[in-house]
């Protein structure tokens, strides 16, 4: 490293340079059918380098990629290459971090454990969470990933964590009389919650032997409709993704600071803040590609865009303190109880395809694979249907869970309850 | 341009580990990527060069013993080879992880072959200044057309691909490259901002160059109709595809449900539909590497099977799937060349690459003509399957009424098409005569795995749920 920063330092062209190493050892574990089909180990290590060359009022950047392969003489090369390149970029100027180093650990219970002794427990938890007659889990992939990732800049920025995250893709089946249902599962954590995870599971074979039950409604539905964590994580995220610095300094958003989201609010009123670390949420990071350390920012307050968020260089174009790369979402609560529910009948979807959820044509939508209709009185599994709706008519009403739950980057509500959605 | 270097510097190395590895192990093959790809983007007020996401370097070496697969990736194939392999065999030696019972009885074929291939391309004519000129020009160009475009973003991507596969009695390599060039238009018209891309892609610059400018008017055209696009009214209607529609069907109601390491694990309800009509009688349907030339397309497929040509489905039957090595070995068939990975850290899966339906014999017209009222669907959003249960979701970008035959000037975004795949497949009553194929994006597996991939075909009439 040291020589690295040398060779780019003796650059007369290059201005400023980042240095960003990035090493994943990675075990993996790929099961059909219950029998192990494939075990992965990966021990790899990006070093990607990034020059700045300034040039009259323009300050230009390219960069490169450094193997263990790569010689001095082709490190000279690749430095000069990339600040030519640099000085065909004309950008506004803005100025990179400095002056700070720190080394962190993210929060997570795999330091110290071997990944091949925790993938087998992890594959052990999925496994014996099946207790469901004629249900299997026909796919279990495992993936456990240690992240060691440092930032340097010519500014005096250093800073280095250890991070760690894995991934379980499970596929619940119900082999029935009459045909085989799956669903599908996709949990993401970076600490192990041996009960939590069981149970994921197991609601999920509970899920599918009840999308086997499910027939397409004979009549039209016509009520309310139930998201829950998976979903919820698909809508906030395309809020927040229309508040990234960069989204609006490209005008690629539909939304601008005062904006509401919530234009006439007969429901509950929605909170965004977003955060670089949460806890028990797996996109936990102390800071981004910049080095920059991650903190909070709310970005929706009572239904109005507060704040927007991202990363160095569209935070200065926009005149803001960059917020940094904040990846996790989290989602104040609402006042909708179970009790709330019982009320009126409503439809609980459990799995879709997708939900697709799009500002610019005020959309949201998509295929439900399984839902339960609640009638008042019993609980009605159902498939073959559609919901589709108007995002911004649907945010109005929209009612958020008392409940917590975290998914994926989101903590927030578990459940929402949206009117004005059809149901075809 | 030519084939890597660096990895002809570790083809010696690479034989030598195979060599020492066999010793242990029944089945042995390593497999080298160096690929090199640069984005170059310019806005309205940025611009930037940058790696491209296809930009990867590594080795992953596959080992069998007639049980469960292992596989290691690293960055290199170091001087001291005998030490390397002792860490990999040491990766694998016993653990918890590998007491759980494996599959059995696997036996793969090692057919010898040794041949390199090459596909020409422009690429090495150009250099990053005069790439980045193109899209300046054209950006500006493209943000002349309207007061209304709030942002118009123009795009390079290079991709230049080398790979090499060594076995005990195969030695392949292959560099080729694709360049994909987009335009996007942010617009705003009747209080409302679009969003609208357009793509074009060739193994040559020239031809994206040529192309990409053409195409500038018909997408400011399109973004002033989706200022005035309104939501389709939820329903079953008649509908036209464009190739792009026509291919996200190919690709997401049927490629994936015959993606054969989906048989393996009885995820794929077109396991049981082999020989039966799961289409219309006019539907052919195919898959392949070699099936045609795009973003997808290669020589040999990161199993070090060569590129296949495979015939889904003919005359509206289903005749077989796809299928890489892993997932043939345990089916007892030969893998079709579609064992893809992500890069050489992600484990090889069955994979699409290029998916079509064949053209018919219609005029687009004539099946226009013939609806009384339905909707001609747009551009590739986005897809997701299911092919254990054939639901599907395909989402195109607009829609155009048509009534008593011809289109309308109502638009309609987005629109997602959902059912059930054969109520879909079987419902397709006209196929056009034209054809097109084209490759914007990726597809994963689930919700990982991304690789390139194509699809396309002629316009299709067919019967589907809208919303």
């Amino acid at each position: 490293m040291m020589k690295l920063e040398s060779m780019l330092r003796a650059n007369n062209q290059v201005t400023d340079y980042k240095i960003n190493i990035h090493q994943i050892k990675s075990f993996e574990m790929f099961f059909v059918k219950g029998k192990l089909e494939t075990v992965r180990r990966t021990n790899t290590c990006d070093t990607q380098v990034t020059v700045y060359v300034s040039h009259g009022e323009f300050l230009g950047n390219a960069d490169f990629l450094v193997y263990p392969s790569t010689t001095d003489e082709e490190l000279a090369e690749l430095i000069s290459q990339a600040a030519a390149k640099a000085m065909l970029i004309d950008n506004k100027p803005y100025s990179l971090p400095e002056d700070e180093t720190g080394t962190y650990n993210v929060e997570s219970n795999f330091a110290g454990i071997r990944p091949e002794d925790l993938a087998a427990t992890i594959s052990n938890i999925v496994f014996d969470a099946n207790k469901l007659p004629n249900g299997s889990l026909n796919s279990v992939e495992v993936f456990l990933n240690q992240h060691q990732e440092t930032v340097i800049n010519s500014r005096g920025l250093n800073k280095s964590q250890v991070r760690y995250d894995a991934m379980v893709e499970a596929i619940p089946t119900y082999n029935g009389k009459e045909q085989s249902v799956e669903l599908y599962e996709q949990y993401n954590f970076s600490s192990l919650d041996e009960a939590s995870l069981h149970q994921e599971i197991a609601d999920m074979m509970l899920a599918v032997k009840a999308r086997y039950e499910a027939s397409k409604p004979q009549q039209k539905l016509e009520c309310k409709v139930v998201l829950n964590k998976q979903e919820l994580k698909e809508l906030f995220f395309s809020i927040s993704n229309h508040l990234r610095y960069s989204s609006v300094y490209t005008h690629s958003t539909v939304f601008k600071k005062g904006d509401a989201i919530q234009k006439e609010p007969t429901g509950d009123s929605i909170s965004i803040t977003m955060a670089g670390a949460v806890e028990g949420n797996v996109r936990s990071t102390k800071f981004d590609s910049d080095g920059l350390s991650l903190g909070q920012q709310k970005i929706v307050e009572k239904g109005k865009v507060l704040a927007y968020f991202g990363d160095n260089q569209y935070g200065q174009y926009l005149g803001e303190t960059p917020t940094g790369s904040l990846r996790c979402l989290c989602a104040d609560t609402g006042s909708l109880t179970q009790e709330d529910l019982d009320e009126a009948p409503y439809l609980e979807v459990i799995s879709m395809s997708g939900l697709q959820v799009d500002f610019f044509s005020d959309y949201i939508g998509g295929e439900v694979r399984l839902a339960y209709y609640h009638d008042g009185q019993k609980l009605i599994p159902v498939t073959g249907i559609s919901i589709s709706g108007s995002v911004s008519q649907v945010l109005n009403t929209i009612r958020l869970s008392s409940k917590t739950a975290t998914q994926d980057g989101y903590t927030g509500p578990d459940k929402a309850l949206l009117s004005d959605m059809k149901i075809f | 341009m030519g084939f890597s270097q660096f990895l002809d510097s570790r083809r010696d190395r690479a034989k030598a580990l195979v060599k020492i590895l066999k010793e242990q192990f029944s089945y042995v093959s390593i497999l080298g990527a160096d690929s090199k790809s640069t984005a170059i983007r310019v806005d309205a007020s940025t611009s930037n060069i940058s790696n491209g996401q296809d930009t990867e370097c590594g080795f992953v070496v596959k080992l069998n013993n007639g049980s469960c697969f292992f596989e290691y990736a690293m960055d290199d194939i170091g001087e001291d080879v005998a030490t390397l392999a002792e860490e990999i065999k040491e990766a694998f030696s016993a653990s918890a992880a590998l007491k759980q019972a494996s599959i059995e009885h696997i036996s793969l074929k090692d057919e010898p072959l040794v041949q390199s291939f090459a596909r020409a391309s422009d690429l090495h004519e150009y250099s990053d200044a005069q790439l980045l000129d193109f899209c300046q020009k054209t950006q500006k160009e493209l943000q002349g057309k309207s007061e209304n475009i709030l942002n118009a973003m123009v795009a390079l991507n290079t991709m230049e691909v080398s790979k090499l596969f060594i076995s005990q009695n195969r030695e392949l390599d292959q560099d080729y490259a694709f360049i994909g060039g987009v335009l996007v238009l942010v617009y705003r018209e009747n209080e409302k901002v679009v969003q609208v891309y357009n793509f074009e892609g060739s193994q040559n610059v020239a031809d994206v160059m040529a192309a990409l400018p053409s195409k500038m008017d018909a997408l400011v055209d399109r973004a002033h109709h989706l200022g005035y696009a309104k939501p389709i009214e939820p329903g079953v209607y008649d509908v036209i595809t464009d190739p792009s529609i026509t291919g996200l069907i190919a690709h997401e109601a049927f490629g994936h449900g015959v993606e054969m390491d989906q048989f393996v694990k009885d995820r794929a309800l077109a396991k049981q539909y082999v020989g039966q009509y799961v289409a219309s009688p006019i539907c052919n349907m195919k898959d392949g590497a070699a099936s045609a030339l795009s973003i997808a397309s290669y020589f040999f497929d990161d199993d070090g099977v060569l590129a296949g040509d495979t015939q889904i489905i003919k005359d509206g039957i289903l005749v077989t799937g796809i299928s890489d090595l892993a997932s043939a070995s345990q089916l007892g068939t030969s893998p079709t060349g579609n064992g893809r990975r992500q890069s050489t850290r992600r484990k090889a899966y069955t994979r699409m690459t290029n998916t079509f339906f064949e053209k018919g014999t219609d005029k687009l017209e004539d099946m226009i003509a013939s609806i009384k009222h339905g909707y001609m669907l747009f551009e590739t959003d986005n897809g997701m399957e299911d092919p254990k249960n054939w639901a599907i979701q395909c989402v195109a970008q607009y829609g155009i009424e048509i009534v008593d035959g011809k289109l309308t000037e109502n638009y309609v975004s987005p629109v997602v098409m959902s059912g059930y795949v054969p109520d879909l497949l079987k419902s397709i009553s006209m196929i056009s005569d034209d054809f097109e194929i084209c490759g914007s994006g990726f597809c994963g597996k689930g919700y990982k795995e991304w690789v390139r991939v194509s699809d396309g075909g002629p316009a299709l009439k067919a019967r589907v749920k809208l919303g």
